[in-house]
């Protein structure tokens, strides 16, 4: 990268350096200088927005040409007043203290003051703003504007109309991040209001962020609404685990209640943002159904137990099982909880059963990639994909499946102008949200099920563009001497539209996604065989990214919650059943003990009838769980475990990043960790493998497996640290 | 100095708006001499004329035309502000209605010389008649090879011209704001240098753009025809060429007039055959946004930017409104805070806010509950918007209600004390008959 | 050229959109918006116009529907085009009497009789400012300055501006005009959509 210009300038008097065209209010900070404001924000676009609230305004004289400072008439937003060599700033002075007070007057005149009521009160913008430069008194006499109060935009989000200081950041924040484009203003002058089209509902993804930019109490939290004064709240930091992008977030928690989830600026993963499932999705940890003890089934009927009891019945159970026991699930339990299951199932039980994939599709597509890129999943970073001039996304619902990987996309097409290809199964695309399809340069709308011919065809019409000769293209087996116009027929894509996309394809920082269209598919490994050739063929090997939709499921791969590999990758010789074949083996009766980890099998497998079979037909099944789920009810143990907010632990993302999350309080002495639960019967079986905290599996970890080398306890930090590259992966 | 026609030449031929006619008139003359000029001598031209724009601002049109030109890679655009909204201006609306071909011609010469080869006229909604002349005149003048491809034989110029209507938004006018609204967005105003680039180097679609308004266009042929030279032997030393200023109210004969920048403020007066109804008043002489003059303040004002600066006011766009002893300027200022109000785009703190504020305290003064310390609030509330506004809507709002108090604050304070118009029951406006009023939905 | 600078419209199935099928453009008003849409570099460009075309297929006022129409004709979202047309005046939201008288009371012709003329037509329709009559024929509106300052009073209805109006002269124009058909809603926006499109196929392009 060229490296910036640095110019001289000078702020209150002091000179400093700051990069060429940095805006002031940005510069400032660099010496603790700070600016009032409310429209700014540094994610969004100054173009077609912001500089509105006027309240960053700073007297600036600018250098001219023939070195001599010339004072500009009229005060200056800092906001958008990029630096420029010789340029001298005035933040402090009493002309501007009155500007600041003629501007918060103004946009008193119309804001109830109703701030005792008002849920932003205690962390308010205005109100703070109004504390160090407003007006003690209001010379407004006139009738305030008014408007209903608390009008609901949508399940999540309550707008006060008269609370709005109009500066935009919402209207911004749906257009330039999250690209549902459903809040705008209507009217004008002091009509003006924020609305979404003809009063309809705020459809989106990412609604609750605009709760956390509104600088007044204009947008609201409705399940927040009225539950608590900011200054009574705790906050620890966390990771969400609603899906497998590990947003940094901040539980705010009263007691034993976790009462709202605000975003934790992360700039390599979730930047500022959360998603709605995340935002709003974690009330399930102060639920009042979370169990609160362990249950033993009596008499054909589950039944509350101490936990002596409950370990003590599962010990006994375990003690004759010789090696006829599997495990699975585990891909929302903390990196430490699923290392020592593993551990507890392959050392201490003897058994190589273990698995915690659900998906329909067990042909190993991860070990696929693995030995032809040396990676399992994703080859790319998340801050990366900002930068990829073009990128595909191949069979997936993708601002549903990795909702912050489509927000970086997303960011690269709207501030970088890179392109973006779709190919979306029919009836994906709908014009209700408007996500990829919306901003894709190309989408390919392709007959459901033809994922494979799509692939080879995008494939063909790289090597045909490539000049390679027919007969050479039948020997790479995935095209299968096909045509273009062939895939084009099977597909239902037009023939220009698969050589256009293609041509997009062919450049260098290309990455390719392949959602759960794909991995769900019967022909995964052949078409993930044609979009990695697509990858080579283009120069970006290492760019294709299968990404793991489940909160920690990269964890439980990489600490071997697989048959045929052991933590960080290390293959199996013998390698054990896998989930059908578990399950199937329950059925048959040769497994005496399934375990469970804290996964609603009968809701998650894909075929739940099988399931339900193999938890009736399976003698002695064991389910930790954070709540009496389906197929919990059918356990003869469930076993009540920490939440997120009740132990200190790690999650590893879709992008492989080990972050770190803290305890916020406890629920009941009688739930445990997962962990503490094996720790507990090993220790009954008679080989204790003992540990004080999560702390301690960690370390453990960090020192038996490689790819976890640089993230002991102490190293990870508030931004996590990317796993080691595997070791030998790549064949 | 005096009345002199230039642009409004032939404002009264006969069949004018027709290509032949204007043709006789020695339309297109300008053009193809242009066409004979290297594109920067054309710019030349202009600058050895020294017109000025005459949107209001007064900017020297040749800069923005060179700043154009200078940019070789990127497409350029041209855009015509026809969005004349200021009240008291309706120069622009005769100079379309009437003489189209004119400004097509202007706007072709200016695309030469600017290297561009797309351009769009902007026109205020409500001018459907002057546009249907524009549309005549850009028919007619892509019939008759002045625009298109290949323009007059020369391989190397095309231009399409088009017509963008506006669709009611005085805002519109401010040259950003219009941007915005010929790219599809709410017509709001954008950043301006040294904040975001400068129109000439990225302006629609981020591309070189030249914005003028339609009497600096339809200037373009006459010096092209006549030379920079003679162009700048008319008007001062630093207003050069003439004006179209738009006359109305108290007058005999309101309508617009073409001087020579320079003449008398008073000689204008008399041109439009003086005052009616009573003895003069006061005068706005650059339409609504600039300061009013009372009238002992008028003697001794010339019509040309420097001289009117001098005297408090601005020459503006050029709209000359006449108010005789029966005006009451709290009414009158009371609708000129109603007009900025309904037509503040809402987009910054100060006008939005600020606009509708002084209204509602100027409508209530003429309620009759005004209190004394209105006054010093309503200019506390102009100095809060002036200089602090995202765009000059802000401070066009405030300088006419602050001049207003400035040169009559004894009115306003009567109306305070008595409740009542110092002028009388027969004061013009009229009080208004609705207490408070609300503003003109804008549905 | 990015998506967002394609001048093609896609046409798209009734599936996928979900709208009605009365609730669409005419295909003549469809050829139109394609037509202007070539003037620009971009789709969105052409949101004025397409408003304007949406203004006279809908009646001489905008619909949720023509918004849902406009919104992807253009492949914009349904806010932002909602929040452009409100931005604009003369946009309208809600029917309008067949004629709509609009009478300037700014500056000029607020000093030279524009109230009384307002006062005369309420007392002739029975209506007042921002209503309508019950036979449907004029809606009263008070406009901001139409820029014929030289003949004031003056009163825009529809496509059609009438100078010199005078609470004594205005009945006149009442006459005139309720013997007329012209000068509603709608040829407004039909008159500024013909102002858009060259007469006949455009002469020579420049590509």
């Amino acid at each position: 990268m060229p490296e910036t210009e640095l110019v001289n300038i000078k702020i209150n008097g002091i000179a400093l350096k700051v990069p060429k065209g940095e805006m002031i209010i940005e510069s400032a900070k660099r010496i603790g200088v700070e600016i009032p404001f409310f429209c700014y924000h540094p994610r969004l676009s100054m173009k077609e927005g912001g500089a509105n609230c006027r309240m960053c305004l700073v007297e600036v004289a600018s250098r001219m040409p023939d070195g001599s400072l010339r004072k500009m008439p009229k005060p200056q937003t800092s906001c958008s007043l990029p630096a420029a060599e010789g340029m001298e700033i005035e933040t402090e002075t009493e002309a501007l203290n009155a500007d600041r007070r003629g501007v918060l007057e103004f946009l008193l005149i119309n804001h109830p003051l109703d701030c005792p009521i008002c849920d932003r009160g205690g962390e308010c913008p205005l109100q703070n703003n109004t504390l160090h430069y407003g007006p003690p008194t209001t010379r407004f006499i006139e009738e305030k504007r008014h408007f209903p109060k608390a009008y609901p935009l949508s399940q999540y989000v309550v707008f006060d109309r008269e609370r709005c200081i109009h500066c935009a950041r919402c209207t911004r924040f749906t257009r330039d991040i999250s690209g549902d484009e459903e809040l705008n203003f209507l009217w004008r002058g002091a009509d003006m209001e924020v609305a979404t089209f003809d009063h309809t509902e705020y459809n989106s993804r990412f609604s609750g962020n605009v709760i956390e930019l509104c600088p007044v109490g204009a947008l609201l939290s409705r399940p927040y609404r009225f539950k608590a004064r900011p200054w009574d709240l705790q906050s620890v930091k966390s990771i969400c685990t609603q899906c497998s992008n590990g947003c940094n977030i901040k539980l705010d928690y009263r007691l034993d209640r976790v009462l709202r989830v605000n975003a934790r600026l992360n700039e390599d993963v979730n930047e500022e943002w959360t998603c709605d499932k995340g935002k709003f999705g974690m009330d399930y940890i102060s639920d009042e159904s979370r169990l609160r003890t362990p249950m033993i089934r009596r008499n054909g009927e589950l039944s509350p137990a101490s936990w002596e009891e409950a370990l003590y019945l599962i010990a006994s159970e375990l003690k004759n099982v010789e090696g006829k026991v599997a495990g699975v699930g585990g891909a929302y339990s903390s990196n430490e909880d699923i290392y020592v299951f593993q551990k507890f199932i392959r050392e201490m039980l003897g058994s190589k059963h273990i698995d915690h994939r659900m998906g329909p599709n067990f042909h190993s597509y991860n070990s696929g990639l693995l030995k032809r890129f040396g990676y399992p999943a994703m080859g790319n970073t998340i801050a990366e994909l900002e930068d990829m001039k073009s990128t595909l996304i191949f069979g997936s619902d993708f601002v549903d499946e990795q909702p912050i990987l489509y927000l970086r996309v997303r960011k690269g097409w709207r501030f970088k102008r890179n392109k973006v290809v779709e190919a979306a199964p029919q009836g994906l695309i709908s014009e209700d949200v408007r996500h990829v399809t919306q901003f894709a340069e190309v989408s390919l709308n392709y007959k459901n099920g033809t994922e494979l011919p799509l692939a080879q065809g995008l494939l063909a019409a790289l090597l045909e563009d490539k000049g390679w000769p027919l007969e050479e293209q039948k020997l790479l087996s995935n095209i299968s001497g096909k045509t273009v116009a062939q895939c084009a027929l099977e597909t239902g894509v037009d023939e220009k539209d698969i050589r256009k996309a293609s041509e997009l394809l062919a450049t260098d920082k290309m990455c390719i996604f392949a959602g759960e269209y794909v991995t769900h598919s019967p022909d995964a490994a052949a078409i993930l065989e044609a979009l990695g050739d697509i990858a080579v063929l283009t120069g970006n090997a290492g760019n294709l990214n299968v990404p793991v939709t489940r909160n920690n499921e990269q964890g439980a791969m990489e600490l071997g919650i697989l048959p045929n590999m052991l933590p960080g990758y290390v293959p199996e010789q013998n390698p054990g059943m896998n989930t059908e074949e578990i399950l199937n083996a329950c059925v048959k009766g040769d497994l005496k003990v399934l375990w469970i980890m804290n996964t609603d099998l009968v809701k998650e497998y894909h075929n739940a009838d099988l399931a339900n079979s193999a938890l009736d037909a399976c003698r002695f099944v064991v389910v930790t769980s954070h709540s009496l789920t389906e197929t919990a009810a059918k356990a003869s143990v469930v076993l009540p475990v920490h939440s997120v907010a009740e132990q200190w632990g790690t999650f590893t993302n879709v992008e492989r990043r080990v972050q770190a999350y803290r305890k916020a309080f406890e629920i009941s002495p009688d739930i445990h960790a997962e962990w503490k639960v094996f720790s507990d019967l090993s220790s009954m079986l008679g080989s204790p493998m003992s540990y004080s905290d999560g702390k301690d599996i960690l370390v453990e970890i960090v020192k038996s497996v490689p790819t976890f080398a640089k993230c002991g306890p102490n190293t990870l930090g508030d931004e996590g640290v990317i796993l080691n590259p595997v070791a030998g992966g790549k064949e | 100095m005096a009345e002199l026609k230039l642009l409004l030449k032939y404002r009264d031929v006969p069949g004018i708006e027709n290509i032949d006619v204007w043709e006789s008139c020695g339309g297109y003359e300008g053009l193809k001499k242009a066409l004979t000029m290297e594109r920067s001598a054309v710019i030349d031209e202009m600058k050895i004329s020294a017109v000025r724009g005459r949107g209001g601002a007064g900017f020297p049109a040749w800069i923005k035309w060179s700043g154009v030109l200078k940019h070789t890679d990127a497409p350029h655009y041209l855009i015509c502000n026809g969005d004349e909204g200021e009240p008291g201006t309706f120069k622009d609306r005769e100079l379309m209605l009437k003489l189209a071909h004119q400004l097509v011609e202007g706007m072709i010469i200016a695309a030469y010389a600017t290297n561009t080869d797309k351009g769009y006229v902007y026109i205020r909604g409500e001018f459907v008649e002057p546009a249907k002349s524009v549309r005549k005149a850009i028919d007619q003048a892509y019939a008759k090879g002045y625009l298109g491809r290949g323009i007059l034989g020369r391989e190397d110029f095309n231009f399409d011209l088009y017509i963008h209507m506006g669709a009611g938004s005085y805002e519109c006018g401010e040259e950003t704001a219009l941007m915005s609204s010929l790219m599809g967005e709410r017509g709001q105003p954008r950043l301006k240098f040294p904040h975001g680039a400068l129109p000439v180097d990225a302006g629609v679609w981020e591309s070189p753009t030249l914005i003028n308004n339609v009497e600096t266009y339809s200037c373009a042929p006459h010096i092209l025809r006549n030379g920079g030279a003679w162009y700048a032997s008319m008007g001062t030393e630093r207003s050069k060429g003439t004006k179209i200023i738009s006359v109305s109210g108290h007058v005999k004969k309101p309508g617009n007039y073409e001087i020579e920048l320079g003449t008398p403020l008073m000689e204008m007066l008399d041109l439009a055959g003086g005052v009616i109804g009573g003895k003069l008043k006061a005068i706005i002489p650059g339409g609504s946004s600039v300061p009013i003059l009372p009238a002992e303040k008028c003697v001794g004002v010339n019509m040309d930017y420097e001289s009117c600066q001098a005297a408090g006011t601005m020459l503006g766009s050029g709209g000359f409104m006449v108010f005789n002893e029966k005006t009451d300027i709290v009414i009158l200022m009371r609708r000129t805070a109603e007009f900025y109000a309904h037509e503040s785009c809402g987009k910054c703190t100060p006008c939005r806010e600020g606009t509708r504020w002084m209204f509602k305290i100027l409508d209530r003064i003429v309620s009759g509950a005004g209190q004394p310390s209105d006054i010093d609030l309503l200019l506390n509330v102009c100095d809060q918007i002036d200089g602090r506004s995202y765009c000059p809507l802000g401070d066009a709002a405030a300088w006419p209600i602050r001049a207003g108090i400035k040169n009559f604050r004894e009115e306003f304070e009567y109306w305070i004390t008595h409740k009542k118009s110092p002028i009388g029951d027969d004061c013009v406006p009229p009080v208004p008959y609705r207490i408070n009023p609300a503003l003109i939905p804008l549905s | 050229m990015d998506k967002e600078n394609s001048n093609s419209i896609t046409p798209e199935t009734d599936e996928r959109t979900h709208c009605k099928k009365e609730g669409r453009f005419s295909s003549n008003a469809v050829a139109e918006l394609e037509e202007i849409i070539t003037h620009y570099p971009n789709k969105k460009a052409a949101m004025l116009p397409a408003l304007w075309i949406a203004q006279r297929e809908y009646g001489g006022y905008i619909t949720p529907e023509a918004i849902r129409e406009v919104a992807r004709l253009l492949g914009r979202s349904k806010a932002e085009v909602e929040g452009v047309a409100t931005f604009y005046s003369m946009y309208n939201f809600k029917p309008k009497g067949k004629h709509h008288l609009e009478v300037c009371t700014c500056l000029t012709c607020g000093c030279v009789g524009a109230y009384g003329v307002v006062h005369k037509l309420e007392e002739m329709l029975g209506i007042h400012l921002g209503e309508t009559t019950p036979d449907g024929e004029f809606t009263l509106s008070e406009v901001e300055c139409l820029d014929w300052c030289e003949a004031g009073t003056v009163i825009q209805v529809g496509n059609k501006y009438f100078g010199h109006v005078t609470k004594d002269n205005v009945e006149m124009v009442l006459e005139q005009l309720r013997e007329s058909d012209d000068h509603t809603p709608t040829s407004l926006a039909d008159d500024i959509v013909k102002i858009l499109l060259p007469e006949g196929e455009p002469k020579s392009k420049v590509e």
